[in-house]
């Protein structure tokens, strides 16, 4: 579904990626875990071309989308959602418009629209959200409505950077049984980067390994399912998370 | 109504409507040159969606050197271009055209720094879903932008007003020229402090709306 060949990129002459490989699974949930700074994020942002690789292919169903003229590029972009740590919801919008102007952008009809959204806010479980903004929902909830709106152009794929790394250790977990449900009734891939173990473990059928750009190993596991956090887990999650970067 | 005033009304009034004329011009010039124009000194920065040194460093030498012309040296230096665009570098019409460069120069400047606030992970999720530059500007950028976009120009509203007062020098009018010309120089200060008081009241009304706006605009 995505291939990365032969992938780097550097910022301002550090090397960030070193000629990576790697190959996302359709219909599966891949997990990619490394230390702060590993370069997580950056491999993420290189399947949509957020970022342009300085060298190697991107590929996205067999297109190799480093070539695609802009226009094109755009609109395999609406075939692949994504998700953030911070939400990235636009604040002077309400939910129900966040949602609608993904569907704007990708010229859905007008008619359209309004059962678009709501089929969205059914799945995520937040129907009598719609006309709330987000300064009116908890962190969960935004996530939520992030997904929401990532889904709603009916994407093949779903980035997701950290998507629970502010979130509660139970909220953590709602989440991670949304993007499981997507997974499995929707047939949406998912790939899920994180720094925490148990997020990880917790859904993913394979997993890869960064550290300083490169790729450790990609292994196959059993998603060990979503159990409930416990507090001492929850105590372990947040020493990761401070560990994680003493500087913001 | 004061009977001082009264004598004055129909001078007042001519007053008026030139500084509301020259005010008016700024605020046109401001939406529409310097809107899109801070927005492109945004966009040029580094890390930003249409990143380019040279254009960066051209737009903000352009702006930064408008702007730290005293405003009265901006206008005789103006002067060719004036007769060049008006035909003329005397009367209200002419002293719109100094009014406006400077008006661009001033908004575009706050624009940016507006434009500035919104996260990048905003445009992000943006770029991620599709939109092109323009789309992330009108649908992204100036929705999550907005009530700074209306602070700035209402600080940039309330600048032009005081501009617009000198303009007298180029035989501009409006309210300021008025008070100087028969208030001070006839010495007739109490004219003087009612043209003053009419400016106070105006700046007053003008900052309510624009804070007022604002305030119902944002939803973050
Ligand atoms: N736009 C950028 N400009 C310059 N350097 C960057 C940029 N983006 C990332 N980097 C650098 O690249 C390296 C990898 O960053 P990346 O965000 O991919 O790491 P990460 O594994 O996601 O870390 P974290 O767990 O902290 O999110 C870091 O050293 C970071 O400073
Ligand atoms: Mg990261």
């Amino acid at each position: 579904m995505i291939l990365l060949q032969n992938v780097s990129k550097a910022f301002s002459g550090q090397p960030v990626i070193q000629s990576v490989a790697l190959s996302i699974e359709q219909g599966e949930i891949h997990g990619i875990i490394g230390a702060s700074g590993a370069g997580k994020s950056t491999l993420l942002r290189l399947m949509n071309l957020l970022e342009r690789p300085d060298t190697g292919r991107v590929e996205f169903d067999g297109m190799d989308l480093t070539n695609l003229p802009n226009r094109q590029l755009r609109q395999t972009r609406q075939n692949i959602g994504m998700i953030f740590q911070d939400f990235n919801l636009v604040g002077n919008k309400t939910v129900e418009q966040n949602i609608g102007v993904s569907l704007e952008l990708a010229r859905v009809k007008k008619c359209e629209q309004a059962d678009r959204i709501q089929e969205c806010l059914r799945f995520v479980g937040l129907e009598s959200f719609a006309r709330k903004y987000p300064s009116e929902l908890s962190g969960g909830q935004k996530q939520r409505v992030a997904i929401a709106r990532a889904l709603a152009n009916r994407p093949r794929v779903l980035l997701c950077d950290e998507p629970t790394s502010s979130l509660d250790p139970s909220t953590t977990s709602e989440i991670l049984r949304v993007l499981q449900d997507i997974n499995q009734t929707l047939g949406v891939t998912i790939v899920l980067v994180s720094h925490e173990m148990q997020v990880i473990q917790s859904i993913c059928n394979r997993v890869t390994i960064m550290a300083d750009g490169q790729i450790e190993t990609t292994i196959a596991t059993e998603p060990a399912g979503i159990t409930e956090i416990t507090s001492d887990a929850g105590w372990f999650l947040t020493q990761l998370t401070e560990r994680r970067d003493p500087h913001a | 109504m004061p009977d001082i005033v009264l004598e004055y009304a129909s001078e007042i009034r001519l007053a008026i409507g030139q500084t509301f004329v020259m005010v008016g011009i700024s605020i046109l010039a401001a939406v529409l040159v310097g809107l899109p124009l801070g927005t492109w000194l945004y966009l040029s920065r580094k890390g930003q969606l249409l990143s380019n040194r040279f254009v960066f460093s051209s737009l903000n030498l352009l702006v930064n050197t408008i702007r730290s012309f005293p405003f009265l040296l901006l206008v005789v230096f103006l002067i060719p271009f004036t007769r060049i665009i008006i035909g003329t570098a005397i009367g209200t019409a002419a002293a719109t055209v100094p009014l406006a460069v400077i008006a661009i120069a001033h908004y575009s400047r706050l624009v940016e720094q507006s434009l500035l606030e919104v996260p990048k992970g905003v445009i992000e999720a943006a770029v991620s879903m599709g939109a092109s530059t323009r789309e992330v500007v009108v649908k992204f950028l100036f929705v999550e932008a907005r009530s700074g976009l209306v602070l700035g120009l209402t600080t940039s509203i309330v600048s032009f007003i005081s501009y617009s007062t000198i303009m007298g020098v180029v035989g501009g009018g409006g309210i300021g020229d008025f008070a100087v010309r028969y208030g001070y120089q006839q010495f007739q200060t109490e004219l003087m402090l009612y043209m003053i008081l009419i400016m106070v009241i105006l700046v007053q009304l003008i900052q309510f709306a624009g804070t007022t706006v604002a305030r119902l605009l944002d939803k973050r």
